[in-house]
């Protein structure tokens, strides 16, 4: 129930953040247009922090059913999966500094290792031939401007895409 | 007759013809592996048709559709494991067959019906899509707004885990359509003084995130826990149906297919409800027959696979000449179509009849070519189950990355995928609904604008809400939708009182 609850929190925080700002927002010139920028916004985020309070209430009342007791059993693999939420954060922040071409090479290599993968040599073939065939596709073929990165990398990145 | 005849040029010259066939294999690879559905299929094949012109670039969209509709009951009848939501009524039948060793027969069966309900689909929506134009051209704001809530009501009653996490999703996806410059008046909203929220949040990425990457996570997350007790069969080989055979069972894929394309025509539906019901609906009919329902009866294959595959041609009916997604996939491609400059509508249909066409042509030859592929794949299909999952999921999210990248070269788009796999990822966890989300994002524009729009055009007035009759029907309609569930639920809660 903790979890669950903690998220319902987070949301409900979004939600009040949301409605904040929609009600900092100026009334509308034009006297027929009654709902102006923020009536949408406003009657939308109300509408959305009353189900989430009654979600909430229930998740309360199911949890106190169930007994305070009653702990939520994670899936064996829920570190593995965190850890690649870590890699793919990692990878997005690269990026910007190696380029596309690089941080995939890299991302594809590092990535499968997490799961026990040693054979590096494979590993080595994967990453290098899934790194090739989307570069070629998307950076020769389809013609969209991957990141470059930046410095040395950058420079290198015009003599491929 | 001329617009057919241009359809033909440009539908049938080789590059798209080649695209039309790449389409439908990389559909049916794609829907028969867990994990990859025809969301993704689609939102995968996206940055290769920035570059194309928009009617090829639709018709590749549509093959993969149809492709991956096909391909989800390749999984759902060897592994029992669904590759997409809508072959999940193909497992009760397709399974006990491939047990009893009539893996080749079921999927013969799939692969048949598939194209039968494709190509019926195909038919009405060219027959139906001008027609319905023609009516939807006398559409206000008042009707456009009711359309939307109609769409939204959809997706909160049908095919959520939980309904009211399903509406409060719905409203996420309001929330987040909100952000950026208000369409009437042109002023910055919600942006928290950032520049790159000031265009909005490109549902695009929220949809990569949101489905693609938040999908790899959760199988992560199940990697070692996986049920690796069924074996695959080293050579697998469809066995297509005897016409006998099929002239036996007509009644049972012609209900299949107009079940399919009507729930298919339905705002938000989309082909899994549509298989759902046409299993129903069979299996009630033809109770009696032997080997029973859930054992092993082909017609527990053929009603599901026609109308899921025929909920597409239907799906597109209102997608094209609403603008209104007709299924959670439809939505993808009505997103295509908006990046690609096209904006569905009456006057899409009406200033393009060529895209109509080609559509109907292209899903023609798809459904003649599931014969083809769904042969291929399936030979294929014991070695690419063996590939490890993480070596897949990963290439899964690179691919994403880039597909959320190219949209505007933002690197914030990327951001944007990642804050949002994660959003998905949570939604899955506690059964909040994605799909709504997503509807939510796409569909907010459009009730936002409309309702402003009426009221300015109503001199500040909420009257043209009731006062047109169709605004009045089409709203009447998506409360019927929305308190549907409550009704069935009351309904069956009082029938199990009745029995006790």
């Amino acid at each position: 129930m903790m979890p669950e609850l903690l998220f319902n929190l987070l949301l409900a925080l979004a939600v009040i953040l949301y409605l904040v700002a929609a009600g900092q927002l100026p009334e509308s010139g034009d006297s027929l247009d009654t709902l102006g920028a923020s009536g949408f916004p406003l009657m939308i985020g109300v509408a959305a922090l009353l189900v989430m309070a009654g979600l909430t209430a229930r998740l309360l009342r199911q949890g106190n059913a169930a007994g305070s007791g009653l702990r939520e059993t994670p899936l064996p693999d829920t570190r593995l999966m965190l850890v690649n939420v870590g890699l793919l954060a990692g990878y997005i922040l690269l990026l910007n500094v190696l380029g596309f071409a690089v941080s995939t090479l890299l991302y594809l290599f590092i990535a499968p290792t997490t799961f026990g993968y040693s054979n590096w040599q494979r590993l080595g073939m994967y990453a290098l031939i899934g790194s090739i065939a989307l570069v070629v596709v998307f950076g020769t073929v389809f013609f969209v401007p991957l990141p470059r990165g930046i410095g040395v990398f950058r420079e290198l990145s015009y003599l491929v895409y | 007759m001329d617009m057919f005849l241009q359809a033909i040029n440009t539908v049938c010259n080789p590059l798209t013809l080649l695209l039309i066939a790449g389409g439908t294999l990389f559909g049916i690879i794609c829907g028969s592996l867990p994990g990859l559905s025809s969301s993704m299929a689609i939102i995968l094949c996206l940055p290769f048709t920035y570059s194309m012109d928009q009617v090829t670039a639709i018709v590749l969209l549509v093959t993969v559709y149809l492709g991956g509709a096909a391909g989800g009951s390749i999984s759902a009848i060897l592994l029992k494991t669904p590759g997409t939501p809508e072959a999940i009524a193909t497992t009760f039948d397709g399974y006990p067959m491939a047990r009893d060793g009539l893996a080749g027969k079921a999927l013969g069966l799939a692969v048949t019906a598939s194209a039968f309900g494709a190509i019926f689909s195909a038919f009405v929506m060219l027959l139906a899509a001008p027609l319905l134009a023609d009516a939807a051209l006398s559409f206000q704001s008042a009707e456009y707004f009711a359309l939307g809530l109609v769409g939204l009501a959809c997706i909160t009653s049908i095919g959520a885990r939980n309904q009211l996490k399903a509406v409060f999703s719905v409203f996420i996806g309001l929330m987040v359509s909100t952000i950026g410059l208000d369409s009437i008046n042109g002023q910055e909203r919600i942006a928290f003084g950032q520049p790159f929220l000031i265009n909005g949040i490109n549902y695009i990425s929220v949809m990569i995130g949101t489905f693609a990457i938040a999908e790899v996570y959760k199988n992560i997350e199940s990697y070692h826990s996986r049920d690796t007790s069924l074996k695959t069969p080293d050579k697998l080989t469809i066995q297509l149906m005897s016409f006998r055979d099929m002239a036996r069972m007509w009644d049972t894929f012609l209900k299949g297919s107009v079940l399919g394309t009507l729930i298919g025509i339905i705002p938000a539906a989309g082909g899994s409800i549509a298989s759902l019901i046409a299993y129903g609906e069979a299996s009630g009919r033809h109770k009696d027959e032997k080997p029973a329902f859930g054992e092993g009866n082909p017609r527990g294959i053929i009603a599901p696979e026609s109308a899921n595959n025929a909920a597409i041609g239907g799906s597109m009916v209102p997608t094209l000449v609403l603008g209104i997604p007709g299924s959670p996939v439809a939505a993808v491609i009505m997103a295509a179509f908006l990046i690609i400059g096209l904006t569905p509508g009456p006057l899409l249909v009406r200033d393009q009849p060529v895209m109509l066409n080609a559509i109907f042509l292209a899903m023609t030859i798809s459904a003649f070519l599931l014969f083809i592929g769904g042969r291929f794949v399936t030979s294929q299909f014991a070695h690419i189950l063996k590939l490890p999952y993480p070596l897949l999921g990963i290439l899964i999210v690179a691919l994403g990355l880039v597909g959320a990248f190219s949209l505007k070269n933002s690197f914030y788009d990327v951001m944007i995928m990642f804050i949002f796999s994660l959003v998905g990822y949570c939604f899955d966890k506690f059964n909040y609904s994605s799909a709504a989300l997503i509807l939510g994002l796409i569909l907010g524009d459009l009730i936002e604008v409309s309702l402003r729009r009426q009221i300015i055009i109503g001199d500040g007035s909420l009257a043209g809400f009731y006062t047109r009759p169709l605004a009045l029907v089409i709203i009447g309609i998506a409360v019927m939708a929305l308190l549907w569930p409550a009704g069935r639920a009351l309904l069956a809660a009082g029938k199990a009182g009745k029995l006790d």
